[in-house]
């Protein structure tokens, strides 16, 4: 039996394409690794068996008949749990949704499953993609392959260590403060953020709409490629989405001449040694590719957290206070009155986080200090963009570390703005609606993953994309955990 | 209000009001925007708030405000954004409204209106759009929550606070209830609650410069109501400071949402608000703002259909109607359509006003329907006219074929005529004449008394050849025949 889980979503594609296998055999493959390995990394909420046997017969189906195919047939692929998928449950990791099946599908559910994806479940997060460990999920932590004493990174926790330990081959994330990068970074995988609007966001429940975008998790840049051409379109259900042709994603192993990166050494001055070591081989590398580096200035980024979890919060508390017991999801069976509906539900219904984040999200929009808070807050951001876009005069793309640290123990980070401070390096790319990227670059002294990222400017999805598959192809550091790795599943 | 009231006090009044605009969909999203419908029919996953939904603007929401701005000659924001204003309450389907706050579409502006002969500018302060809400069904074990209305498009109208006088705020709300039809972005339908009235009143001794605390009375859905009302709450508020010399305002007029209670005559405290409320307004990130041109608005400008004011000159001035007529006509534009259409058969649009205001609308007065509700075409009410024009029928014949026409709406005034040979009229001279010499041979005190100098005896005269004639005389030949015959003999 070919070991599957080896293989890129790329090549699984053509294996099927090819007709040398079975899309029953690629279901039934990853459906048990799944189920073998899923309780001890709780990576996935919901497993989506006979959905997903029934898709592969379909294909098999197709193909026979000689029926054209899409660009994802018969890869596995996994959804996050905040992602609707029609008639499915969405949970978000909320005890509040518990209950509640989608009513229509993602925009970029659709589109992959237009392509003929092979969707094997719903994928563990952070309650309502709050967090950076997946520890806030209502139903049970999700874990790194690589330690799974270790967090796999929030808050697509699951996504990540579901792509890391090839319980699927794609999966999709979202991003709002660095949500996909920074547990592709823990996990040594691929995960792309697109520029804000590249991405359809009807159908994702929503937390920071200015903020939020959609996707790819994978094993290599390349599936990462195929999967924003595929969700990369103009939408018309959601009107922030970009208005703009749907891209190719050309890859070269070689860096164009004259590529410049730029590095914000100032702002990048407190690293941690091994985090610094990492992050200085991989300038090297970019260098022995060709590029030049430019040191800029970006020590404004320094407010990005205060900005950040200003704004943040504020969309989020709007966005959250739907959820009222009145309409759907779970509804206290204690209420009596209409204030004990609203109270009790969502008493009962949000985690802590949640809750903290509601609660500071009103307060800062709260009369007599929105315009020192909130304000305040928007006008910074201003103030970011305009850095970034002048940064992008001097360099092609910008190179950060993905996270101050490895992934770090299951409970140990108590402070919340110690955890807070873990995507100090990723929140800037929402605030300013850049696409950004996250690729394996090495190994900590604990053989714990790390990542670099790269940032380009606004629609320059293709150029930040291209950078990583030359970054990936020169430094060949993506590996399997090897507890995942056995032969026969 | 006493005679020393009016010359001591000076009521402040503003209206808000919200109406709907007659979109196809809803604001945000494609469910049908009607009314009646059963409950949760015309919803969407947006109007129900749905986890993972997004809000689109509808562009024919946007062009109807602009309409309804460039008929006020506001300024049109060319580039205004919408907000979120947090409120939770179970007909929110988000617990949060999209409404403009910041930048508005419109600001300024202004309409006039007539009252007692003199014209009123009334001015406005701003106007937005944003989404309405859901309604709530009272039963007796729960409450029922119906989405069909949440989301459908509003333009709220905010008046500066420059009406002094109930009339003036009545004349007011009237006016712009006229140009939302005149304008079809609104049907104005009040008892369906598609324009909504809320009033905001406070008084102040006369040449106080400040405007003292202000009570809000909501959901004046009838313009007798509102008069009512307000004069109701005006006199209370008078009656207070009068009472109370020394208390300070706010004790006495402490901040509150009031009702008008139609069984009670009086109005009523719904809801003190002991702090002001904090809807936490920020900009709304999921819908771009809107960006409008100046070419826009001038095409948009052009396509702005007769307007109520431009009518009324249109009346006076040159189809030569009656102030008073022209603007009972005005004022009810399915009646004022009704007329154009009639118009269309006749040529007397004195004539026409005045028998579909006076004569039609009398008949009708008990029966609690309009001509419009009867469907009598207009071509044939038109027909009538034109048959009078043409002395086909007299005047009192016609008034008999109004009957007839009320009574059966489906038939052709010709119609009527050619089945009744007594409504044919009397334009043989012979025929009259006989009547007449019969008539004044039958009455010879009352030529006397003319002869003397009674003009009545000779009214009284024609009205008994008309009465002879079953009406079918035409007057002018009777009045011509009877003088000629009564002229006194040269002596």
């Amino acid at each position: 039996m070919r070991e599957l889980h080896r293989l890129s979503a790329v090549q699984i594609r053509d294996l099927f394409l090819s007709g040398k296998i079975k899309a029953i055999e690629i279901a039934d493959y990853f459906l048990k690794r799944i189920e073998q390995h899923n309780p001890s990394l709780g990576a996935f909420l919901t497993i989506l068996g006979p959905r997903a046997l029934l898709k592969a017969e379909l294909l098999d189906w197709k193909k026979e008949k000689k029926e054209p195919l899409g660009k994802l047939a018969g890869v596995p692929v996994g959804i996050k749990d905040n992602m609707h998928i029609e008639g499915e449950l969405t949970t978000c990791a909320s005890q509040f949704l518990r209950n509640y099946r989608a009513p229509f599908s993602a925009t970029a559910v659709r589109l992959m499953e237009d392509e003929d994806a092979l969707i094997l479940g719903k994928l563990n997060l952070d309650e309502f993609a709050m967090g950076s460990g997946t520890e806030n999920s209502s139903f049970f932590p999700c874990r790194n392959p690589w330690d799974l004493t270790k967090v796999p990174g929030g808050s697509s926790g699951g996504s990540s260590a579901a792509v890391a330990a090839r319980l699927s081959l794609i999966t999709t994330g979202t991003d709002t403060g660095g949500s996909i990068r920074q547990p592709a970074g823990f996990c040594g995988i691929v995960g792309f953020k697109p520029t804000y609007g590249r991405v359809s966001r009807f159908g994702l429940v929503a937390f920071g709409s200015s903020l939020d975008q959609i996707g790819p998790m994978t094993t290599s840049v390349e599936d990462a490629a195929l999967t924003m051409e595929i969700i990369g379109q103009h939408c018309p259900n959601d009107a922030t989405s970009l208005n703009l042709p749907q891209e190719n994603y050309p890859l070269s192993k070689e860096l164009e001449e004259g590529t410049a990166f730029g590095v914000p050494y100032h702002f990048l001055e407190n690293l941690k040694p091994e985090i610094r070591a990492n992050f200085d081989e991989s300038i090297e590398r970019f260098k022995r590719l060709g590029a030049t580096i430019v040191d800029i200035d970006l020590d404004i980024l320094k407010y990005s957290m205060a900005v950040y979890y200003i704004l943040a919060t504020a969309e989020a508390t709007t966005n959250l206070a739907r959820f009222d017991g009145i309409r759907y999801g779970v509804r206290s069976p204690e209420a009596k009155t209409l204030e004990e509906v609203y109270s009790f539900s969502r008493r009962d219904g949000f985690g802590r986080e949640v809750k903290k984040r509601i609660m500071l999200g009103t307060f800062v929009l709260s009369s007599g200090y929105q315009d020192a808070y909130y304000k305040k807050a928007q006008k910074v951001r201003t103030l970011i963009i305009q850095a970034f876009e002048k940064s992008f005069e001097e360099c092609d793309a910008i190179l950060m570390p993905v996270a101050p640290s490895s992934a770090f123990p299951h409970n140990s980070i108590h402070d919340p703005v110690e955890m807070y401070l873990q995507d100090i390096f990723t929140i800037p790319a929402n605030l300013a609606g850049l696409p950004a990227i996250s690729v394996p670059s090495g190994f900590d002294s604990k053989g714990l993953p790390l990542g670099i990222q790269i940032y380009g400017p606004q629609m320059c999805d293709t150029l930040v994309m291209q950078y990583a598959y030359a970054f990936e192809q020169a430094s060949q550091c993506i590996k399997i955990p090897p507890e995942f790795d056995g032969v026969g599943l | 209000m006493t005679e020393r009231d009016v010359e001591t006090w000076e009521p402040v009044i503003g209206l808000e009001i919200h109406a709907q605009l007659n979109t196809k969909s809803k604001l945000f999203s494609s469910a049908p925007n009607r009314f009646g419908d059963e409950p949760n029919m015309n919803i969407s996953v947006i109007c129900t708030g749905q986890p993972g939904s997004l809000p689109l603007l509808n562009q024919e929401a946007v062009k109807k405000a602009i309409l309804f701005g460039l008929s006020i000659e506001a300024d049109i924001n060319l580039f205004s954004t919408f907000d979120r204003k947090s409120y939770f309450y179970p007909d929110s389907p988000r617990n949060f409204q999209i409404t403009q706050f910041e930048n508005p579409l419109i600001r300024n502006g202004s309409i006039t209106a007539e009252i007692d002969g003199t014209l009123k500018r009334f001015e406005i302060e701003k106007a937005h759009i944003e989404d309405d809400a859901g309604t709530l069904r009272h039963f007796s074990q729960f409450v029922g929550i119906d989405y069909n209305r949440a989301g459908v498009p509003l333009i709220e109208i905010v008046s500066k606070p420059c009406m002094h006088s109930a009339k003036e705020a009545v004349h007011y709300a009237m006016a712009i209830r006229t140009l939302l039809l005149y304008l079809d972005v609104c049907d104005g339908n009040m008892q369906e609650g598609s324009l909504r009235f809320d009033a905001n009143i406070s008084v102040r001794r006369k040449g106080e410069k400040t405007l003292r605390p202000r009570s809000e009375i909501k959901n004046l859905n009838s313009f007798s109501f509102m008069q009512m009302a307000v004069e109701r709450e005006i006199e209370r508020q008078i009656k207070l400071y009068q009472e109370n010399p020394s208390t300070d305002y706010l004790t006495l007029i402490p901040p509150g949402t009031y009702r008008w209670d139609q069984e009670l005559k009086k109005v009523v405290l719904m809801r003190a608000k002991e702090s002001v409320d904090d809807y936490r307004y920020f900009p709304e990130p999921d819908i771009v703002p809107i960006v409008l041109t100046e070419e826009l608005l001038a095409s948009l400008r052009d396509e702005l259909p007769e307007l109520p004011n431009d009518r009324l000159h249109r009346y006076i001035n040159d189809l030569g109607l009656s102030d008073h007529l022209a603007t009972i006509l005005v004022y009810d534009k399915p009646l004022s359509d009704y007329f154009e259409q009639a118009l269309k058969y006749c040529n007397h649009p004195r004539l026409l006003s005045n028998w579909l205001t006076v004569e039609f609308t009398g008949r009708l007065k008990g029966s609690g329907q309009t001509l419009l509700d009867l469907k009598i075409p207009a071509a044939h009410v038109g027909k009538l006219i034109s048959l009078i024009e043409q002395n086909k029928v007299t005047g009192k014949i016609a008034k008999m074929i109004a009957d007839e026409m009320i009574a059966k709406p489906e038939v052709d005034p010709e119609e009527f005529i050619k089945e009744n040979k007594n409504f044919e009229p009397l334009d043989d001279g012979t025929e009259i004449e006989a009547i007449v010499d019969q008539v004044l041979q039958e009455n010879p005190q009352s030529i006397q008394d003319y002869l003397s100098g009674k003009k009545r005896a000779f009214a009284f005269l024609v009205g008994e050849v008309m009465k002879m004639t079953q009406g079918r005389a035409s007057p002018q030949i009777v009045n011509a025949l009877i003088h000629k015959k009564l002229q006194p003999p040269i002596s």
